[in-house]
C-alpha cells in the first residue's frame, strides 16, 4: 500500500516536473499577450503611440465602417479589405490544391528510393527562407523580368506584361510559398487510398468520372480539407507576400495590422484587426476538430 | 479499370510529365536566383553579360569591378557578420531551449495519464496555429507593457514559446511509435526513473529529438516575421536585414546572399530529413 | 548521453550571456539613422579622430522610429527624425537638450534651417540636410520631364509605369499641391479634392513603393516619385537617369540630429554633434547624399556639379515653392482614413 502510494505521489512530481517549463512559458509568453491584446483592442489609440486607459469599443466599430468623428461617414472599408484578404486566402488554397493533388498521385504511385527522393524534393523548398522564396518571384514577375524577357525574346509579345503588383501575383508568391503545406496532408491521404474500394465502384459500372467524384474525392477528402486549413491561415495573416508582390497596391488585413503597429501608431486598431484574423482562424479550427471527431466516431479516418 | 487507367502507360507519361512540371514550379524560382548571383549584369538581370564572383565578394567588403553604382552604399562586412552572429545565437539557444522543454512535456504526455490531458494537447500546439502575425504584435505589446527591453533576449523568448510546440510534435511523433517493453524491463530490473531515463528512452528517441532541434534551428533562422516586431536595438538578424535590404531595392548582392543563406538551410534540412526518414 | 546534453547546455548558456547587454564602454557611440542616410566615409572618420566605436542601426520611417524607441529601444545615442517627429520625440519627452546652439561651428549652420516649433534655438537638435522629394525618371523613356502633369499624362499613356511612394502623407500631398492646397490642410473638402485626385490616377500608377532605384535604372519603370537623393545615381549615369522638382511645386523634408534622453554616451554623442558642423566633413556627407546643405559654409566646398545642380541646391523661386510638413496631431486620421481608401478603392 505504502509503496504503491510513494511511487503515485513520485510519478505525479515527475509530471508536474516535466510539464512545468511548458505550461509556464505558455503562460506567461503565450496566453497571457494573447489576453493582454485583447484587452488592447477595447482602449483608445494614445496620440503619440501606446494606449490612454479608456474604454473604447470604436476600434471595432470602424473595422465594420461606423464612422468616428463628424467628418466620416459610414463607409466599410476595413471590411473590403478583410474581405478582400479572404478571397486571397481562398484563391490560395484552391491554387496550392489544383497544383499538388495530381503531383500527390503521381508521388504515390513510385516505389521505394524512388518516392523517398521526390519527397524530399517536394519538403526542401519549404526549408529555403521565406524572403528568398519570395524575392524570386519579384525576379521572375517584374517588366524586365524572366518570364517578360524570355517572351520578348521569343518575340511573342512586344510590352511587357503587367504581371507583378497585381491580386494574381500576390496570389501566386502565395501558393508558391504555401504549397507544402497542401501537399503533405494530400499525399498521406492518397498514399493510403484503398484501390479496392476503386475496383468495387467499377464493377459496379460506375465510370472512371462517376468513380473518381464518388470515392476517391471523398476518400481523400480529409488531406484536403486539413491541407486548405493549414494553407488558409498562414495566407490571411500574410503581410509580406503582399507587401513586396503587391507593390502595396494590394492591401491585406495584415498589411493594415503592420501599419497600425508600425506606422499609424494605432495599436488598438491593429489589435482589433488581429483578433479578427484569429477569430476567423479560431472557427475554421473548430470546424475542422469536430468534423474530425464526427468522423473518427463514424470509424472513418 | 480506373486503377487499369492510373497504371497505364499514357497516364504513367502524363502523371510523370506533370510530376517534372511540379519540381519545377518549386525549382525554378530558386535556380533563377543562383544563376542570377553569377551575372555581372546589374541593371538588368534576366539578360546574361558574364560570369562573375563579385556580388558575393562585396558582401564581405570586397571591391567591385563590374559596377561603381553599388558600391556607394555596400554594407560593411563587419555588419553582415554581426547579423549573421546574432541570428546563430538566437537560433541555438531558442532551439536548444525548446528542444528542451518540447522533449519533456512530449515524454510526459506519452507516459502518465491525467484530468484534461486531450484539452492540453490541443493548448499545446495552439502557438503552430496562431497566424504569426498576431503573435508578434501580442509578443510585442507584451514585451512592452511589462518593461522588457527588445534585444536578442526577446527574440529567443519569442522563438522558443512557439518552437517548444513544433519539437513536442516532432518528438511525440517518435515516442508514439516506440516500444515501451523495454523501459518497462529496465524498471523491472531494478533501475530508477532517470537511469531508464538515459539508458533507454532518450537513446530511443535521440532520432526525434534531434529532428525536432533541427527544425526548431532552421525555422527560427528563417522566421521573419515574428522577429520582425520583437527586434529591438542592436539586434537584427540575417532574415530583418534582408527585408531591409529588399526595401530598399532589388540589388545583385542580394541574389548572392541568399544563394548562401539557401545552402545553409538546405545542407540542415537535408540532414534532419535524412535522419527522419533513416529511423522511420 | 550525459556528455552531449550537458556540453549542449553550456553552449545554451554561454549563447544566453552573450545576449546580455554589453556594458557600453568608453569610446562607444550608437547611432540610430534612416538606411542610407550617411556618408560610412563620415563615421570611420569619426572612428578613427576620437578613437569611438560607431555602430549604426537603420529604420526606413519616422513612425517606425518613434514606434521602435517607445517600444523601449533603448542603447541608442543619436536619431535623425524629419522637423515634425523631432517636434513629437520632444513633447514626448524622448530627447534631452544637447547644447548645439553654443557648440563651435553653430554659426556655419543657416539660421533658416531651424525649423522645428518646439526647438527654436537649436537647443535640442542640429539640423541635419534637407531636399526636395521630386521625380526620378529614365531618360530612355521619357526624354524631358519637368512637371507633376506630364509625369501622369505620361502614366496615363503608358499604364503601370510609374510609382509613387508609400507614404501617406507624400502621396496625398501631391493631390494637395496638384489642387494648389497646403500640404498640412485640415480641411476635410481639400483632403478629399486630394485623396480623388490620386483615385483618379491610381489605374495608371504601377506600384506604392520606395524600391525603385534599380526598377528606374533598368526601365522597369519609367518615372518615380522619390526623394533627392537619387541625384546620386542620376549623376553617376546623366545620360540615362535624371531627377527634377516638379514645376508645380513639392513637398521637401529636412532630419535633424537629435539626442536621446536615454542616451548612454552622451559626450560621444555631442562630439559627434559638433564633428558633424565642420564645413569638410558636412560636405563629404553631402557629395554622398546628394541633399540640400544646412551648412553654408560646406556648400562652398561641394563639386560644381552638386553645388549648381538645380534639385540638389535649387535657387530661390523653386526652394518657395517646396513646402515641408507639421505634425498633425489628432487630425493626422483624416489622412490615414483617405490613404486606407486609396488604397483600397
Amino acid at each position: 500500500m505504502t509503496s504503491s502510494d510513494t511511487i503515485l505521489k513520485r510519478k505525479r512530481r515527475s509530471l508536474i516536473l516535466l510539464l512545468a517549463p511548458f505550461t509556464v512559458m505558455l503562460s506567461v509568453f503565450f496566453l497571457v499577450p494573447l489576453g493582454i491584446m485583447m484587452v488592447y483592442s477595447f482602449l483608445e489609440p494614445g496620440l503619440y503611440g501606446g494606449v490612454e486607459w479608456n474604454w473604447y469599443p470604436y476600434n471595432y466599430g470602424r473595422i465594420i465602417g461606423w464612422p468616428l468623428n463628424d467628418y466620416e461617414e459610414f463607409e466599410p472599408i476595413y471590411l473590403k479589405i478583410f474581405l478582400n484578404s479572404l478571397q486571397i486566402a481562398i484563391m490560395t488554397v484552391i491554387g496550392t490544391f489544383v497544383i499538388c493533388y495530381p503531383a500527390a498521385f503521381w508521388v504515390s504511385r513510385m516505389q521505394g528510393a524512388k518516392k523517398n527522393l521526390a519527397l524530399f524534393m517536394i519538403t526542401l523548398p519549404f526549408f529555403a527562407n521565406l524572403l528568398v522564396r519570395i524575392y524570386a518571384w519579384l525576379l521572375l514577375l517584374r517588366p524586365t523580368g524572366f518570364f517578360n524577357t524570355v517572351l520578348q525574346s521569343a518575340g511573342l509579345i512586344i510590352e511587357p506584361l503587367d504581371l507583378l503588383f497585381t491580386n494574381f501575383s500576390v496570389i501566386i508568391g502565395m501558393v508558391y510559398i504555401l504549397t507544402p503545406f497542401m501537399f503533405l496532408p494530400i499525399y498521406a491521404n492518397v498514399e493510403k487510398l484503398d484501390y479496392s474500394m476503386v475496383r468495387a465502384s467499377q464493377d459496379l459500372g460506375a465510370n472512371p468520372l462517376q468513380t473518381f467524384r464518388r470515392v476517391i474525392l471523398p476518400l481523400t477528402a480529409p488531406g484536403i480539407i486539413g491541407g486548405s486549413v493549414i494553407v488558409f491561415i498562414p495566407a490571411l495573416g500574410n503581410f509580406i507576400v503582399p507587401s513586396f508582390l503587391g507593390g502595396s497596391k494590394v492591401q491585406m488585413t495584415g498589411n493594415l495590422i503592420e501599419r497600425s503597429f508600425l506606422q499609424s501608431r494605432d495599436w488598438p486598431f491593429g489589435a482589433a484587426l488581429a483578433l479578427l484574423i484569429m477569430a476567423s482562424v479560431v472557427v475554421l479550427v473548430v470546424f475542422q476538430l469536430s468534423r474530425q471527431a464526427k468522423a473518427e466516431a463514424r470509424g472513418v479516418s | 479499370m480506373l486503377d487499369k487507367i492510373l497504371n497505364s502507360k499514357i497516364w504513367a507519361t502524363l502523371f510523370k510529365g506533370y510530376g517534372f512540371l511540379f519540381l519545377g514550379f518549386l525549382y525554378l524560382p530558386l535556380g533563377l536566383i543562383f544563376v542570377y548571383s553569377f551575372n555581372a549584369n546589374s541593371i538588368n538581370m534576366a539578360i546574361w553579360t558574364e560570369f562573375t564572383f563579385d556580388w558575393y565578394l562585396t558582401i564581405f567588403g570586397g571591391a567591385s569591378s563590374q559596377s561603381s553604382f553599388d558600391a556607394a552604399f555596400t554594407e560593411s562586412p563587419d555588419r553582415i557578420f554581426e547579423v549573421v552572429k546574432h541570428s546563430v545565437i538566437v537560433a541555438l539557444s531558442a532551439s536548444t531551449v525548446s528542444t528542451v522543454i518540447g522533449t519533456a512535456t512530449a515524454i510526459a504526455l506519452a507516459r502518465y495519464h491525467f484530468v484534461g490531458k486531450r484539452f492540453y494537447q490541443a493548448l499545446l500546439v495552439l502557438p503552430m496555429i496562431v497566424p504569426d502575425i498576431v503573435l508578434g504584435i501580442a509578443l510585442l505589446i507584451f514585451f512592452v507593457g511589462a518593461g522588457f527591453k527588445l534585444s536578442l533576449l526577446t527574440i529567443i523568448i519569442g522563438h522558443t514559446t512557439f518552437l517548444s510546440s513544433y519539437v513536442f510534435v516532432v518528438v511525440s511523433a517518435r515516442l508514439a511509435g516506440m516500444d515501451t517493453s523495454l523501459e518497462q524491463a529496465s524498471a523491472d530490473l531494478g533501475a530508477g526513473p532517470i537511469t531508464t531515463f538515459r539508458r533507454v528512452t532518450l537513446p530511443q528517441i535521440m532520432p526525434g529529438v534531434v529532428g525536432g532541434f533541427l527544425l526548431a534551428f532552421i525555422i527560427s533562422l528563417d522566421d521573419v516575421v515574428i522577429t520582425y516586431f520583437i527586434a529591438g536595438v542592436g539586434s537584427q538578424t540575417l532574415p530583418l536585414f534582408i527585408l531591409a535590404m529588399m526595401r530598399r531595392g532589388l540589388r545583385p548582392q542580394i541574389n548572392a546572399l541568399a544563394v548562401l543563406l539557401l545552402l545553409f538551410t538546405f545542407v540542415i534540412a537535408a540532414i534532419g530529413l535524412y535522419l527522419r526518414s533513416r529511423k522511420s | 548521453m550525459k556528455r552531449i546534453s550537458t556540453s549542449k547546455l553550456a553552449t545554451a548558456a554561454a549563447a544566453l550571456t552573450l545576449v546580455a547587454p554589453m556594458a557600453s564602454a568608453e569610446g562607444n557611440l550608437a547611432l540610430y539613422n534612416w538606411g542610407e542616410y550617411i556618408n560610412p566615409e563620415v563615421i570611420e572618420k569619426f572612428s578613427e579622430e576620437f578613437d569611438v566605436e560607431v555602430t549604426l542601426d537603420t529604420y526606413s520611417t519616422n513612425e517606425e522610429l518613434l514606434a521602435r524607441l517607445q517600444a523601449g529601444a533603448t542603447g541608442y545615442d543619436l536619431v535623425w527624425p524629419s522637423v515634425h517627429m523631432h517636434d513629437i520625440m520632444q513633447k514626448t519627452g524622448l530627447l534631452q537638450p544637447s547644447g548645439v546652439n553654443k557648440m563651435p561651428g553653430f554659426e556655419n549652420i543657416d539660421p533658416g534651417s531651424i525649423r522645428s516649433k518646439e526647438d527654436p534655438n537649436a537647443e535640442y537638435c542640429l539640423p541635419y540636410a534637407w531636399g526636395a522629394v521630386g521625380i526620378f525618371y529614365n531618360k530612355e523613356l521619357i526624354p524631358e520631364l519637368t512637371s507633376w502633369q506630364q509625369f501622369f499624362d505620361y502614366a496615363k499613356e503608358n499604364p503601370g509605369r510609374v510609382t509613387m511612394l508609400d507614404d501617406l502623407r507624400e502621396t496625398i500631398g501631391v493631390g494637395l499641391i496638384m489642387n494648389g492646397n497646403s500640404v498640412n490642410s485640415t480641411d476635410k473638402d481639400e483632403i478629399a479634392a486630394a485623396e480623388q485626385f490620386i483615385l483618379e490616377q491610381k489605374p495608371n500608377i504601377g506600384a506604392f513603393r520606395y524600391d525603385i532605384l534599380p526598377l528606374v535604372t533598368s526601365g522597369d519603370m519609367a518615372a518615380s516619385h522619390w526623394y533627392v537623393g537619387a541625384v546620386l545615381n542620376a549623376n553617376q549615369n546623366p545620360d540615362l537617369l535624371g531627377f527634377v522638382v516638379p514645376e508645380e511645386g513639392a513637398t521637401m523634408y529636412q532630419e535633424d540630429i537629435c539626442l536621446l534622453a536615454s542616451a548612454p554616451n552622451p559626450d560621444n554623442a555631442k562630439l559627434f554633434m559638433q564633428f558633424m558642423m565642420r564645413p569638410d566633413i558636412s560636405a563629404l556627407n553631402t557629395e554622398r547624399l546628394t541633399n540640400g546643405s544646412v551648412n553654408t559654409a560646406a556648400i562652398e566646398l561641394l563639386p560644381e556639379e552638386l553645388k549648381g545642380h538645380p534639385a540638389v541646391n535649387p535657387p530661390a523661386d523653386v526652394r518657395a515653392k517646396l513646402q515641408i510638413f507639421d505634425d498633425l496631431g489628432k487630425d493626422l486620421k483624416l489622412y490615414t482614413r483617405s490613404w486606407d481608401r486609396i488604397k483600397t478603392n
